[in-house]
């Protein structure tokens, strides 16, 4: 008897159609990129009993387990469910592995826990954003990442967000060493200068990446209290026009963040093509088509701003597109209806 | 005479003398540090017990109430010049350890003799009061039994940590008034010391400025990223570098101040015209670490170091100054054969 | 604790004559009443620079003399139309020169560029008192014809002593020869190697060779005497800035017995 399987159905919950007629893979998520290291033990169990022995780690920190036949995915769904719950994965069906695969595993760099650039628990905000928009059938990425250093790429996701301190200098504590104004200049965009023997923030340039803090050898700089991002806007690899997000928000908080990325799920639940391809659109195609002063209404709605945000206007995104004239190609290209 | 004392009763005593004495001790900065979430331990203001951290050794010392980091000199304009107002008028009260008390010692010596008093130093030292905080236990980093450090006398105040309540020894009449008054219970009191610590070091008897020629400094020529950390929390460490700041453009009115300044740090020998000594920052680690162990000795007749270990733990490129002391004997072998 | 008086509040002294020797080395001679010794210094308050320490160039009734080099454009301002004007200065800091400990027998004094500002009052005390010391040779260098200083003072030394005037390059002349003062060391005419005394002043190289030289041409270590440049902040010894070893130069210099600081390391 020929193998039945309706496709769509093992995509969202998480397994693949393989190249390999009969076999899938299983997919594993780790929102912010982070787990209980005894977790590994179900994962290896999967992969020795019904895959083939081997796992993939996979680009957005996750696990991939190929070589599972399909008539088995119920059984590693039962293995995966203490995974899901250690790891805290919402989902409805107890042992039935993941309701959802289309908003993305939601990626983290090491983040304030481990790494000393870090401006942010990243870990534990990525699993707040896991919280709040899955499981959801929309392809959405949102990638955090501590510092403008942005180890985790996150200007090639849908949603950006990077760590941002607001440095604070006590004058009292200054000695004029220079260090922050080389760091600054050396290491970040070089928004300090110095007048009268102690350092002066430009706070327009400023990124908030801490390189002062982190070079004062006297506590002159320290970390201000209130935790605030960086958002940016719509990156995305793929063949069209892949591109950089732009900077969207600047000192723009938790709370306004969710809720921007949850009016998005609004937004392409409105605009998408229902005749694309598998119905996937990725959202940064729908705003291109739609137009950034439409989405943005979509996505401020009813957020409160913080004080401190700043909104940058207009966006613009560039990145490769491919033309007809020789060579093919086109670099770079200002392609958005503002 | 000593007495047992609750921690109310401390800070009523506290309180009283608060009206004659800034009290100064050890303060917790909730996420004060370099990194996220991270605090940090240095001096300020406190008014009462519980304001003060004693789990762990402060990051940065005392110097800071006696020295301020930044200290206004003078102002002067384009013909006058007018002294500063002192940063306080009150005496003070430090709560400190014994290897800081000790340090108290080093920083009079320089700055109330090695030439004339200084002005500044000697009006913020009037009328400074310090109670020794006893060490039931030393630090990871601690040296202070080989410095001959972990044992003070010289307090106006001794006090020890107990589960519960605290011990207290006054020598300071002043404020035996105010315990007598507010404790039943005398007993007598032995400040806590250790008599061991983990960290150990040893100063090679022969050492002398020969020691310039080991190879061990170049090392530290490739280790050390002059950041100056080392110095900054070292309660012995005084240097300080002169500033005219102008409040105008014309540069006619304004003040001069002295800041704390770091021989670790670029621009500490710099003179007119480009030049500078020790340029390689080996060179600048012979410097100072010579002056803990030795030179400072040679001029005072007691080492400068106290074994308090703050640079240790401060070096961000985990560069251990009690590993470098060690390492002195080896370097004057190096340099002198086995004699 | 004694009262202590404020050593950091500088005095308000006016500026009596100002002696241009190059485009950016002039003297300022400064009102100022009290005891000073050659090779001591003052620190002179900038407009906008901060402080300076400057060796005193020469000594005069109730005035000092301060050779300043032009550093910068700061400085610029000090160096125009100052006659007249007022200098906020403090000091005068450190030992300097003893002359009763250099006289009395044959006196060397090499000095380079501006090292001559220290040693100038010694040289002048020598020159005038004749009496005090036995043969008096100086040498002096500089870069260059242009960067000579005190160009009026080597008339009357001439008279006085035995003067060598060179320069690192350019052309002999009558006036001066040619070549770094190091050249003419062996050639010193000396009586008692024993006895005779030596001065150096001028930047760390040049002093190093010199005193090499001076070894070799077999004075003794113990008589030769050295003026020590390095950072001076304070003035007070507690800055910090000019320590080398257990010495600080500010307070038990900047004039040293070569045999005291030849084991100083920087």
């Amino acid at each position: 008897m020929g193998m039945d399987i309706e496709t769509g159905k093992l995509k969202k919950n998480a397994f693949r159609v393989t190249k390999e007629r009969g076999k899938t893979a299983a997919r594993v998520r780790v929102p912010g990129g982070r787990m209980q290291a005894d977790l590994l033990e179900h994962i290896q169990k999967i992969a020795d009993t019904y895959g083939n022995g081997t796992v993939h780690l996979t680009i957005r920190q996750g696990f991939e387990i190929p070589g599972i036949p399909y008539e088995k995915m119920p059984e590693v769904n039962r293995m995966l469910e203490p995974v899901l719950q250690g790891i805290g994965t919402k989902h409805s069906t107890p042992e039935g592995g993941y309701d959802a695969s289309g908003t993305r595993n939601i990626m983290a760099c090491a983040g304030s826990s481990i790494c000393p650039y870090g401006c942010y628990d990243t870990t534990a905000f990525a699993r707040r954003m896991e919280e709040a928009i899955y499981p959801n059938d929309l392809h959405f990425k949102v990638v955090f990442t501590g510092c403008h250093n942005d180890c985790a790429k996150v200007r090639m996701a849908d949603f950006g967000i990077m760590g941002m301190n607001e440095p604070r200098l006590d004058p009292n504590r200054c000695i004029s060493c220079g260090a922050c104004v080389k760091r600054c200049e050396k290491k970040s965009v070089g928004a300090l200068s110095v007048h009268n023997f102690t350092p002066v923030r430009n706070e327009q340039r400023c990124l908030g990446c801490g390189e002062c803090v982190l070079a004062c050898p006297n506590g002159a700089w320290t970390r201000s209290d209130k935790k605030l991002y960086k958002l940016t806007l719509f990156g995305r690899t793929g063949k069209r026009n892949p591109r950089l997000g732009v900077d969207f928000i600047k000192w723009v908080d938790e709370e306004s963040i969710i809720k921007i990325v949850q009016n998005t799920y609004d937004f392409v639940h409105e605009y998408i093509d229902r005749d694309a391809p598998g119905g996937k659109e990725h959202i940064g195609y729908i705003v291109d088509r739609v137009g950034v002063h439409e989405y943005l209404k979509w996505a401020l709605k009813d957020v409160t701003l913080n004080p401190e945000a700043e909104v940058y206007q207009p966006l613009y995104w560039t990145g490769v597109t491919y033309t007809d004239q020789p060579g093919g190609y086109h670099y770079p290209k200002v392609n958005m209806k503002n | 005479m000593g007495y047992f004392i609750t921690v109310e009763k401390l800070d009523r005593v506290l309180k009283a003398l608060s009206e004659s004495y800034e009290i100064y001790g050890p303060k917790l900065f909730v996420r004060g540090g370099r990194f996220t979430d991270t605090d940090m331990i240095r001096y300020d203001k406190v008014a009462s017990w519980e304001e003060m951290e004693w789990s762990k050794r402060s990051d940065y010392s005392f110097k800071e109430v006696l020295l301020p980091l930044r200290q206004t000199l003078f102002y002067f304009t384009e013909d006058r010049v007018k002294e500063a107002d002192p940063e306080r008028t009150k005496g003070a009260l430090i709560f400190l350890r014994s290897c800081d008390l000790h340090a108290v010692k080093r920083l009079d010596a320089m700055y109330l003799r090695n030439g004339e008093a200084d002005y500044y130093y000697s009006r913020l030292r009037k009328k400074v009061r310090f109670v020794l905080v006893g060490c039931q236990s030393a630090g990871e980093s601690c040296f202070c039994v080989d410095m001959k450090t972990n044992v003070s006398e010289e307090y106006d105040i001794g006090l020890n940590i107990r589960e519960g309540k605290l011990e207290v020894d006054c020598k300071w009449e002043e404020a035996s008034a105010l315990f007598d008054q507010n404790c039943s219970s005398k007993t007598e009191v032995a400040v806590d010391h250790v008599t061991e610590t983990r960290t150990r070091v040893k100063i090679p008897e022969n050492l002398s400025s020969a020691i310039a020629k080991a190879s061990m400094w170049e090392e530290y020529s490739r280790r050390c990223i002059g950041c100056g950390r080392c110095n900054f929390v070292c309660p012995t460490c005084t240097c300080f570098t002169m500033q005219d700041m102008y409040f105008d453009e014309n540069g006619k009115t304004g003040q001069r101040r002295r800041v704390a300044a770091s021989c670790m740090v670029d621009g500490y020998t710099d003179v007119a015209g480009g030049g500078a000594y020790r340029r390689k920052k080996g060179d600048r680690m012979r410097f100072k670490v010579m002056h803990k162990v030795y030179d400072f000795k040679q001029r005072e007749g007691f080492h400068m170091c106290v074994g308090c270990g703050r640079c240790d733990d401060i070096c961000p490129e985990y560069i251990s100054f009690s590993h470098v002391i060690n390492r002195l004997e080896e370097g004057m072998k190096e340099v002198c054969g086995d004699e | 604790m004694n009262k202590v008086t404020n050593a950091y509040v500088p005095f308000c002294s006016e500026i009596k004559e100002v002696i241009r020797h190059t485009d950016i080395e002039y003297t300022f001679r400064m009102e100022y009443h009290g005891q000073v010794r050659p090779g001591q210094f003052f620190e002179v308050s900038m407009p906008k620079y901060g402080e300076a320490p400057i060796s005193v160039s020469g000594i005069g009734e109730d005035t000092v003399d301060l050779t300043i080099r032009r550093v910068g454009k700061v400085t610029n301002e000090v160096f125009e139309n100052y006659v007249g004007d007022h200098l906020f200065m403090r000091g005068p800091y450190g030992n300097g020169f003893e002359v009763e400990k250099l006289g009395g027998h044959e006196l060397v004094i090499i000095a380079g560029g501006t090292g001559v500002s220290p040693v100038r009052g010694v040289i002048n005390y020598f020159g005038e008192h004749s009496e005090k010391r036995d043969a008096l040779t100086i040498i002096t260098g500089f870069k260059s014809e242009k960067d000579i200083l005190f160009k009026e003072d080597f008339k009357r030394w001439r008279d006085q002593m035995n003067v060598i005037l060179t320069l690192d390059s350019g052309e002999e002349t009558e006036e001066h020869k040619v070549g770094l003062v190091t050249k003419f060391i062996p050639e010193l005419e000396v009586k008692d190697l024993d006895t005779a005394v030596a001065v150096v002043v001028g930047p760390p190289p040049m002093m190093r060779f010199s005193i090499m030289g001076l070894l070799d041409r077999g004075f003794k270590e113990e008589n030769i005497w050295v003026s020590q440049e390095r950072k001076m902040c304070c003035g007070l010894g507690k800055c910090g800035h000019c320590r080398i070893g257990d010495q600080y130069v500010c307070l038990d210099g900047p004039v040293f017995r070569y045999i005291q600081s030849k084991d100083m390391m920087d």
